[in-house]
């Protein structure tokens, strides 16, 4: 099986619910259970196992919720848990996502000991203002203080999360965000516009958020600070340095297999019939801690889908996609898409030339591209 | 076999909302003709959208069996009649077959003009009027006045009106009392030979076309070979039978007997209404009086939004046309929409009844146009044309003269609102002909363009007088207008579908508005849209739909790609229903953007 796979974590709990999150997270009311979820993940894992049969992990994502509230000495258990049920490529990336708050701080070192490789910070802003708009607990000063930490400690890579697009934010505080991070001199950026998603507090009372003409001017500004920093955009909302490029999601973007273990967490992954499957597991922490089937959900991705799940990961990619990686992922002919290549090519949307890759407008307006192919996939 | 003297056949006039169906509703259940089980509100409206709108649209019929007090049986056929002033043609079928009628008032509003014409219609046709004053029971209820307005205004004896409360059933069994005393009985004769007027068709799935019948003489038996005169074609009487309002199979109708009849007639335009069947016995019988051909006084295109589901529109078309005389079709192709039909209807209520059913009972998404009336056209070369779609006008240098049909314009209103009514019409290029004060009422008479009459007269003068004001109208004539031909242009191209007739001096107001409200509905795409209003070459009117700066979503979690699979089948689906004009996407909604200008 030539189709290199991933693992992602998830650890369901936050201290607060941001009103902008729409993820699987959870206010965390106690002490968190670490010995009770590992033991679940453990079992997760195995169930799962004879699904991969012997295949390689090539990356590991730990995320959230807010993972950088278990403790380095649990994280470092449950790694190696990991590396007692699977083979781990030599040199396997390991993320961990952090938040930069009162808990994690003084810790994140000993998380790069616990085995974490690569960090990402959910920093979002430097402005405390601005974080209390969007809902975040922490504070400017301590998204700065965990930054440092963070780079002084033994991490391969450290990647910044950080939002655009906020409440009240103006222009400069936007692009003041930017230059900070960027004069941190991290290895990666994830830059991305705030999106208000159903069933969050925003969207039911919406915020009042920059007018177009601001995000425009926000957007093209931050593209040259980035760039001229060395920043080279690979994804809509992903720069990294030389070699930095964040391979958990690259996998993602490339359509690759991953098994999901933790409460809600999604897999995929094709079998050795060439099936393609997706699951999803309980995502109740409450209910998933106690059971004995994790599972939620699972349906065969349909040939007709197919192509068109692989479109929306793989052009989301600046470089987008080679046609030999689409027949080996979605075992289709790329001949299938000439007609929307050529439809969409005039339109403007595709770049030319072999490779299957969206224009600079297309990145702009991937959903319409996408949109067009589900109308008519021929 | 029931005896001629037992046999009442009437009709209801009465005005929307003044209880029509209540007051049948409790005729079926004092005649136990429905169990109460079975007893659903308002079991004569049976379409859905009838139910939905409170109106009744097609007409129907119950047959009720009355013990009089007098201790006989009596047959008694309810045939419904629509109470809005789009459907009076429907009202003149259901008319012929009876012998009477109930003209029902609302105690609290007092008589309308539909129901003035219609009653007249009634009167003219020689039934028996009993006037029937409904919702006594309501506080403002007020009955002396009810019955001088229907003395002055339509010169029928009140003094005999009947009070009742069908909510409350309060002298509801009066009223069938008074029928069976004043309406008399059918003539005819059951040993003559069969003619059986033809009041209603329609197309049954499983059925074929079924047709409500009233025998006007003779016998109508299963197994009959019969032929309806239009089409000369002989079928046979498989099955037939009486509505209470669920259908009962019968042996055989008789003279006098109002039911409905199965012959194997496949082809929609089989049975067609207003028509006679005759027994292939004795094919020289004599038809009886038809119904005047119903003309449509508003047109517009209707397109699939789907191409591939032109087909099944075109009989779907074709089945709604069986039972609905008024609706008339032909194709219609469109650069902006493709192939559609040009459809005629009585008036905008007609028209988006028959939109809904088309999409409701054929599941299929349709784009309408914007309506319009038929204009005439005198070209230079002396040659008369009419045409009811604007983009087919001829070239404005080939055009002599452009002449708009006109409606004469009844007006029934409380005196306060006599001088808001006025401006009204005045506005709207009318033109007074008469006002008289008739009691508590004032009945105004206008000349007014028929396109006016047809865009929203009724609603307005429905805002305008509280509800109180009615009207009805009829075509007058043809009349020379300075009217142009306003383009719609959307990113310089002209789009045929959007096209409008507008009198001159209302152009510029109408090309701004409609360009405005264009504006509003189209949504803004990856490039700036440029909306113009345009009168030959000259644009009169212009807006920008500036362009979205991106459509894309910043964050893409690669584990879970649900939601955002949701969202981008959502906005599919919203794309699926526009239609793609160049670049440009554009939603159903601004086809009809140019009826909303005003609001």
């Amino acid at each position: 099986m030539s189709i290199p796979l991933s693992l992602y974590v998830h650890i369901p709990w936050c201290l607060h619910k941001c009103a902008y999150c729409d993820f699987n997270s959870h206010k965390l009311t106690g002490p968190l259970p670490e010995a009770q979820l590992l033991a679940a993940l453990e079992r997760d894992l195995i169930a799962d196992l004879p699904l991969v049969e012997e295949r390689e992990l090539c990356s590991i994502f730990i995320g959230g919720g807010t993972p950088s509230l278990l403790a380095p000495e649990a994280i470092e258990r449950l790694l190696k848990l990991l590396g007692r049920h699977c083979r781990l490529a030599r040199d396997i990336e390991i993320t961990l996502e952090a938040n930069p708050g009162t808990l994690e701080k003084g810790r994140l070192a000993d998380f790069a000991h616990a085995g974490i490789r690569r960090l990402s910070l959910g920093v979002q802003s430097f402005f405390t203002q601005t974080l209390k708009r969007l809902d975040r607990i922490h504070t400017g000063p301590q998204a700065e203080a965990a930054v440092e930490e963070a780079l002084s400690a033994d991490f391969e890579s450290v990647n910044l999360d950080l939002m655009h697009g906020l409440p009240g934010q103006t222009f400069e505080g936007a692009t003041a965000d930017l230059e900070r991070s960027v004069g941190f001199s991290p290895n990666h950026i994830s830059w991305y516009q705030l999106t208000i998603e159903p069933n969050t507090l925003f969207y039911r009372y919406p915020p009042e958020l920059p007018s177009d003409s601001t995000l425009a001017a926000i957007e093209q500004a931050g593209a040259k600070i980035l760039a001229s920093a060395g920043f080279v955009r690979y994804e809509i909302s992903a720069y990294a340095q030389a070699n930095h490029h964040s391979r958990h999601n690259l996998h993602y973007w490339e359509f690759g297999d991953y098994l999901g273990i933790g409460p809600g967490a999604h897999s995929k992954f094709t079998l050795a019939n060439a099936k393609i499957l997706r699951r999803q597991k309980l995502r109740q922490p409450e209910s998933y801690l106690k059971a004995k089937n994790y599972l939620a959900k699972e349906a065969e991705i349909s040939e007709q889908l197919l192509s068109f799940e692989y479109l929306m990961n793989a052009l989301r990619l600046v470089e987008g996609t080679e046609d030999a990686l689409y027949e080996e992922r979605t075992g289709m002919p790329i001949g299938q898409l000439a007609n929307w290549r050529c439809r969409n090519l005039k339109r403007g949307l595709l770049e030319p030339g072999s490779q299957l890759r969206a224009s600079e407008l297309g990145l702009r307006f991937l959903d319409d591209l996408l949109v067009d192919f589900s109308l008519k996939p021929q | 076999m029931t005896p001629l003297d037992k046999i009442r056949n009437f009709s209801i006039i009465a005005h929307i909302d003044h209880g029509k169906s209540t007051l049948a509703d409790r005729f079926i259940q004092i005649c136990n003709a429905l169990s109460e089980r079975e007893m659903l509100d308002q079991v004569l409206d049976s379409m859905d959208i009838e139910r939905e709108r409170g109106i009744t649209i097609k007409a129907q019929s119950v047959a009720l069996s009355y013990r009089s007090e007098n201790g006989e049986i009596y047959h008694l056929n309810l045939i419904d009649t629509p109470g809005h002033v789009d459907f009076s043609y429907e009202v003149s079928r259901s008319l012929a077959a009876c012998e009477g009628a109930l003209l029902v008032v609302d105690a609290a509003q007092g008589i309308e003009a539909q129901t003035v014409a219609n009653c007249l219609a009634a009167m003219e046709q020689g039934l028996e009027v009993i006037p029937v004053i409904n919702k006594v029971d309501l506080q403002q209820a007020d009955p002396k006045a009810v019955k001088l307005d229907i003395e002055e205004v339509i010169g029928l004896d009140a003094a005999s009106a009947i009070e009742v409360s069908a909510k409350t059933g309060f002298g509801v069994q009066r009223v069938l009392e008074q029928l069976i005393d004043r309406v008399q009985p059918p003539t005819g004769s059951n040993s003559s030979a069969l003619r059986a007027l033809i009041i209603d068709s329609w197309f049954d799935r499983y059925l074929g076309v079924v047709s409500l019948v009233r025998v006007m003489d003779g016998m109508l038996k299963v197994g009959d070979p019969v032929i309806p005169v239009s089409t000369g074609e002989t079928h046979r009487v498989d099955l037939l039978g009486i509505c209470t309002p669920e259908r009962k199979p019968k042996e055989y109708l008789g003279t006098g007997e109002v039911g409905f009849v199965v012959a194997g007639v496949k082809n929609i335009n089989g049975a067609p209404v207003g028509d006679t069947l005759i027994h292939a016995q004795h094919p020289n019988t004599l038809a009886l009086a038809g119904f005047e051909k119903i003309k449509p006084q508003v047109y517009a295109g209707l397109f699939p939004t789907d191409s591939d589901s032109f087909k099944s529109f075109r009989e779907a078309l074709g089945k709604l046309a069986l039972n609905d005389p008024a609706l008339v079709f032909e194709p219609e192709t469109s650069t902006a929409l493709g192939f559609g039909f040009r459809c005629g209807f009585l008036g905008l209520l007609h028209m988006e009844i028959v939109q809904q059913r088309l999409e409701r009972e054929y599941a299929l998404e349709l784009i309408t146009t914007s309506p319009t009336v038929v204009y005439q056209v005198l070209k230079r070369n002396g040659e008369l044309v009419k045409e009811s779609n604007p983009a087919l006008l001829p070239p404005p240098e080939q055009i002599q003269e452009m002449r708009e049909p006109m409606a004469l314009v009844t007006i029934l209103t409380p005196k306060e609102y006599v001088g808001g009514i006025m401006t009204f019409c005045l506005d709207r290029r009318g033109e007074q002909r008469s006002m008289d004060y008739l009691g508590s009422q004032v009945s105004m008479v206008f000349v007014l363009p028929m396109a006016e009459v047809i865009s929203e007269l009724f609603s307005r003068l429905k805002g305008i007088s509280h509800g109180y004001a009615s009207m009805d109208y009829h075509f007058l004539c043809f009349q020379q207008a300075p009217l142009v031909r306003l383009n719609i242009l959307i990113n310089g191209e002209k789009v045929d579908a959007l096209a409008l007739v507008v009198h001159k001096d209302q152009a510029q107001s109408r090309g701004r508005a409609l360009v405005e409200r264009m504006q509003e509905v189209i949504p803004r795409q990856m490039f700036d849209v440029a909306i113009q209003a345009a009168i030959g070459n000259h644009v009169i009117a212009r807006t920008t739909v500036k362009a979205l700066r991106k459509n894309v979503t910043a964050k893409c979690y690669g584990g879970d790609i649900t939601r955002k699979k949701k969202l981008l089948a959502k906005q599919a689906a919203g794309k699926k229903r526009m239609k793609q004009l160049g670049r440009v996407s554009i939603p159903q909604d601004a086809f009809l953007a140019v009826l909303r200008i005003d609001d």
